[in-house]
């Protein structure tokens, strides 16, 4: 048999084989850098989407799990956009450049990156602003800590994640001067093991107070609760799960409305690429419940702070040291929402170093 | 309250260093006989995933353990099979059970991904801390193991199976048989290696999550010299490594965590080339059939 | 049929491959049997998978060059193996030898970033070669003095090389520009290798094809080869005979070694454009299997590699199509390799 014949018989194949394609709106492809199951990043991605997809009728989604933030990824992206995917969601930080590059090898699809940076005519970025957020987690963990010592696991170590344990330690502080963060770099979006290290190294410490920013709140959590220490959660609120009595509040993020908001754009074929970042009360962050260890007093504090920040309160403005002691804002400067990815210090009160 | 350091950090080697000593364990015994398996790693994501799933599945961290060192037994008498039985080339058929492990192990535990178990519980035994039942049993599992390998007639016979398999043949001992209950034992302890870090350390599954630590544990045997004993010091050595530059981290002192995991590999290398310098082997002559040892 | 084509037929290699391509393909497809029946046990569909994959890998480009830059490094790394087994040495080392590989070319890159393409692409493939070299010289050195066994050697260096590679991007290396991400900065056009046709097929493949061809050349038909196999077979007669023994465990791991590295260049310098953590997915072990289970002959380490490509895009697809985490397909490879295996043969050198 030719080539040809058998490519045509292939197509047909193909073709007759998938029926059910024909009646989509939109088929949607999602990348996720770890498990779905995690109570964490992947997780809040999974169901923003669920969402988008049981609010627009006709959509098909197409996902993959466990998708590394190298070169692979967009293997597997090209793949769904093979599939027929004319939105693309590349979910983790490190997917971005694969994105883009396909971004501009297929002008018809359209990509949105989560939490970067780079733009183009198809390609949008979205993220919540995290780092204002933290500080009413701050609050909560400068109200309740009794040994001052507040634990922060981190995954790796950009700038917007330093960003956010300022934050945290600006809200501790604003309520317990005394109050410390130590902070353990893992060095890996989803390591358990070494997070579990990591929690037990900082609960050594004194810390009874532990929260992190990983992709999975789980391991950081149960550590905690194991060892009869507080937690805060992030990336999750389902994370509260794991923490029946240490739970203090956390966290987590809302895509559903963006996305879905963005798969109607693209059926309409009104998507405008944009730089989105939605703080506290703007529909992306949501604070999770709080714990039965939480007193009636700390929650006003801590609502207040969240009232606050949504309202329009930026922690980071000078006068304001890092913690060798220089200055690092002057009276009256602020930095902005396209600044938080630029941290490489840390607020005084936080014992570790960013660089 | 915080804990001095020396004692924090004594206490995270010793909680990473557990499913280290297991596996370690696990593979020096089959070293003993002549058989390296270099999917030892493969068998430790066997146990984690098995251990992860049976005590998700029961409800008791106990049967978990069980389930692993079950599956990690069943891996390892696979890797006999093909070796022993079919005469197969050994590192490639250990690559391949790296490879069966890594797929397992994923389709096992992918059902029970992000389900909450009661992870082995922490029991206080002593006042040296209050640890799960697997870092109890470590030590006394090492020192079993070494009164096992240097004072049973069964050891003596594995042994000798391990350094001349046909003068053991010839003095009326079943090579085959011996290297195949070494195995059994083995995979049984890499599994329960592999479920210390499912069930205690990380109380959860992840694909892959091991991170290397199977071929840690090859390397360890080496540092260890094939003795049991001398196992226990190197699986704290290179839990240390890991937990000094977090406990350090947690401390404000900053260490580059990447040199840090360097050092013990570093090191046995150059335990190695000083072993080559004063033609000292301690390893199995027929290790390998000839791989291992200089000729 | 004309004389000359006929008693080609019948020479040794021809006759081998005879024999052998039936026998592989044989095996290919019982392997692809039994990972269907591990596949209908977890409730999936093993048929449109295969379907798909071949429908993606042979009735769409894209597919196909995929197969292909899957292909590239493994066929790099299995020469870095087939090279020492031939005189009996076993590196395993693949895995660390491409690291330091794509280390070294990083260095070179982000030292030069002005020198034109045609100057920096040599130089950095030059580097490549040298970082893995190097990685792979030291066990060469410790085995031709008799102190180190190279497999312990090249299975322990293999673990210190990625750390190094993540010591510098977490570090001296690290790329500002992107919100501090460990990684290096991207690499100017000029550093990166040309890829063909639209896809992400790159010069790399034209480096693997190019090693295979001499690695074949040299194995068959020149003294080297002859020599290195007088080696391989008995190390003690070949010393009596005067063949300078050490000097080519030594030579010969290097260039195993750069060869390997030359890998790790091609990867980091046409695919991902910077030096990343995650930059290997196994590439050096796949090699090893590869050459082993090729025989270490030339044709069957391309066959060999286009099986574990072709394996590997099963795995894709059954990512996208049916949600099967991707390692699953490693169960595909271990059931092919234990069919492998667990055919008795007789022991041979290097077995």
């Amino acid at each position: 048999m030719t080539r040809r014949r058998l490519l045509i018989l292939a197509g047909l194949l193909l073709f007759a084989a998938e029926p059910a394609r024909a009646e989509a709106t939109l088929t949607v492809g999602a990348i996720y850098v770890g498990s779905v199951n995690d109570y964490g990043y992947n997780r809040a991605m999974k169901d923003g989407l669920t969402a988008m997809k049981e609010a627009v009728p006709g959509i098909t989604l197409l996902e993959a799990e466990n998708v590394p933030e190298t070169a692979e990824a967009e293997r597997i992206m090209e793949g769904m956009i093979q599939q027929g995917a004319k939105l693309i969601f590349a979910t983790s930080f490190g997917h971005q450049q694969f994105a883009f590059n396909l971004a501009k090898k297929h002008p018809d699809v359209v990509f949105e990156h989560a939490g970067g940076w780079m733009q183009a005519a198809n390609f949008g970025n979205f993220f919540a602003a995290t780092q204002a957020a933290w500080y009413p987690m701050g609050v909560a963990a400068g109200k309740m800590t009794k040994s001052n010592t507040l634990g922060f696991v981190a995954g790796v170590p950009i700038g917007f994640i330093i960003g956010d344990v300022n934050a945290f330690a600006l809200g501790a502080r604003s309520v317990n001067p005394k109050a410390e963060v130590r902070v353990v770099v893992t060095g890996s979006w989803a390591d358990k093991a070494k997070e579990a290290e990591a929690a037990n190294a900082l609960i050594d410490q004194g810390a009874d107070v532990i929260t992190m920013h990983v992709d999975s709140p789980a391991t950081v959590i149960q550590v905690a609760e194991s060892r009869g220490v507080y937690s805060i959660g992030f990336q999750s609120i389902e994370a509260r799960a794991l923490a029946p009595k240490g739970w203090l509040t956390g966290l987590g993020f809302t895509w559903g409305p963006f996305m879905t908001a963005t798969a109607k754009s693209v059926i309409a074929g009104s998507f405008k690429p944009a730089m989105v970042r939605q703080g506290l009360g703007e529909g992306m962050l949501a604070v999770a419940p709080f714990g039965n260890a939480v007193p009636e007093e700390t929650r006003g504090l801590v609502l207040a702070a969240v009232d606050k920040i949504a309202k329009g309160y930026n922690p980071f403005t000078g006068p304001l040291s890092d913690n060798t002691g220089a200055v690092r804002l002057k009276e009256g400067e602020a930095l902005g929402n396209d600044k938080m990815g630029d941290f490489d210090w840390y607020v005084a009160g936080v014992i570790g170093k960013a660089k | 309250m915080s804990t001095p350091f020396a004692a924090a950090v004594l206490s995270s080697s010793v909680l990473s260093g557990t499913s280290l000593l297991y596996a370690t364990l696990g593979e020096l015994v089959g070293e003993r006989a002549g058989i390296v398996n270099l999917g030892l790693e493969g068998i430790m994501l066997i146990g984690a995933a098995a251990g992860f799933a049976a005590t998700s599945f029961a409800g008791n961290p106990y049967l978990g353990i069980a389930a692993a060192a079950l599956a990690g037994m069943a891996g390892n008498l696979l890797l006999g099979y093909v070796v022993i039985g079919r005469g197969a080339n050994q590192l490639a058929a250990g690559l391949a059970l790296l490879f069966f492990g890594f797929g397992a192990s994923t389709l096992i535990g992918r059902p029970f991904m992000g389900a909450i178990v009661t992870g082995l519980p922490r029991l206080a035994l002593s006042e040296l801390g209050a640890f799960d039942l697997l870092v109890w049993l470590a030590l006394p599992a090492a020192l079993l193991l070494w009164c096992l390998i240097f004072r049973t007639r069964w050891g003596l016979a594995l042994r000798a199976v391990g350094e001349d398999p046909a003068v053991a043949f010839a003095a009326g001992r079943r090579p085959g048989q011996l290297q195949y209950q070494a195995l059994a034992l083995g995979g049984l302890l890499g599994g329960i290696g592999g479920a210390h870090l499912s069930l205690a350390l990380a109380m959860t599954w992840d694909e892959g999550m091991t991170a290397g630590r199977g071929f840690i544990a090859i390397a360890l045997v080496i540092f260890a010299k094939w003795n049991p004993l001398w196992a226990v010091a190197g699986a704290l050595v290179f839990g240390a490594a890991e937990a000094l530059q977090l406990q350090l981290q947690a401390r404000g002192a900053y260490v580059s965590p990447f040199l840090m995991t360097m050092i013990p590999y570093l090191l046995t290398l150059t335990i190695l080339v000083f072993w080559g310098w004063s033609r000292r082997s301690a390893a199995p002559a027929a290790l390998g059939r000839n791989f291992f040892g200089v000729e | 049929m004309p004389r000359d084509l006929a008693l080609a037929l019948r020479s040794p290699a021809a006759l081998a491959v005879q024999h052998r391509v039936p026998r592989a393909v044989a095996i290919a497809l019982a392997s692809l049997a039994i990972f269907a029946v591990l596949l209908l046990a977890a409730g999936k569909d093993p048929f449109r998978a295969y379907r798909d994959t071949l429908l993606y890998v042979f009735g769409n480009a894209y597919g196909f060059s995929e197969l292909l830059v899957r292909m590239t490094p493994l066929l790099l790394t299995a020469v870095a193996v087939a090279l020492p087994a031939r005189l009996g040495l076993i590196n395993v080392g693949g895995e660390g030898q491409l690291y330091m590989g794509a280390w070294l070319a990083t260095a070179g890159a982000l030292g030069c970033p002005d020198l034109p393409a045609w100057l920096l692409l040599p130089l950095m493939t030059a580097f490549g070669f040298a970082g893995g070299a190097i990685w792979a010289l030291l066990p060469g050195l410790l085995r031709a003095a008799k102190l180190v066994n190279e497999t312990i050697s090249t299975l322990l260096l293999n673990y210190v090389a990625p750390l190094i590679v993540s010591f510098f991007i977490f570090g001296p290396w690290r790329s500002a520009e992107s919100a501090s991400y460990p990684q290096s900065p991207a690499f100017v056009e000029a550093a990166r290798l040309p890829s063909f046709f639209g896809t992400r097929i790159h010069l790399g493949l034209i480096y693997g094809l190019a090693c295979l061809a001499l690695y074949g050349l040299v194995m068959s038909r020149t003294r080297w080869g002859l020599e290195m196999r007088a080696i391989g077979g008995n190390a003690e007669a070949s010393l009596r005979l005067g063949i300078p023994v050490a000097g080519y465990v030594i030579a010969v791991m290097a260039i195993a070694g750069g060869i390997a590295g030359a890998a790790g260049m091609a990867e980091v310098s046409a695919i991902q454009g910077r030096l990343v953590a995650g930059l290997s997915p196994g590439y050096g072990f796949m090699g090893f299997l590869v050459a082993w289970l090729a025989g270490g002959s030339a044709a069957g380490i391309l066959a060999m590699a286009f099986l574990f490509a072709l394996f590997s895009s099963v795995g894709d697809i059954l990512q996208i199509t049916q949600g099967v985490p991707y390692a699953v397909v490693n169960l595909l490879m271990a059931v092919m390799l234990f069919i492998v295996l667990g055919q008795r043969r007789p022991s041979r050198s290097g077995a």
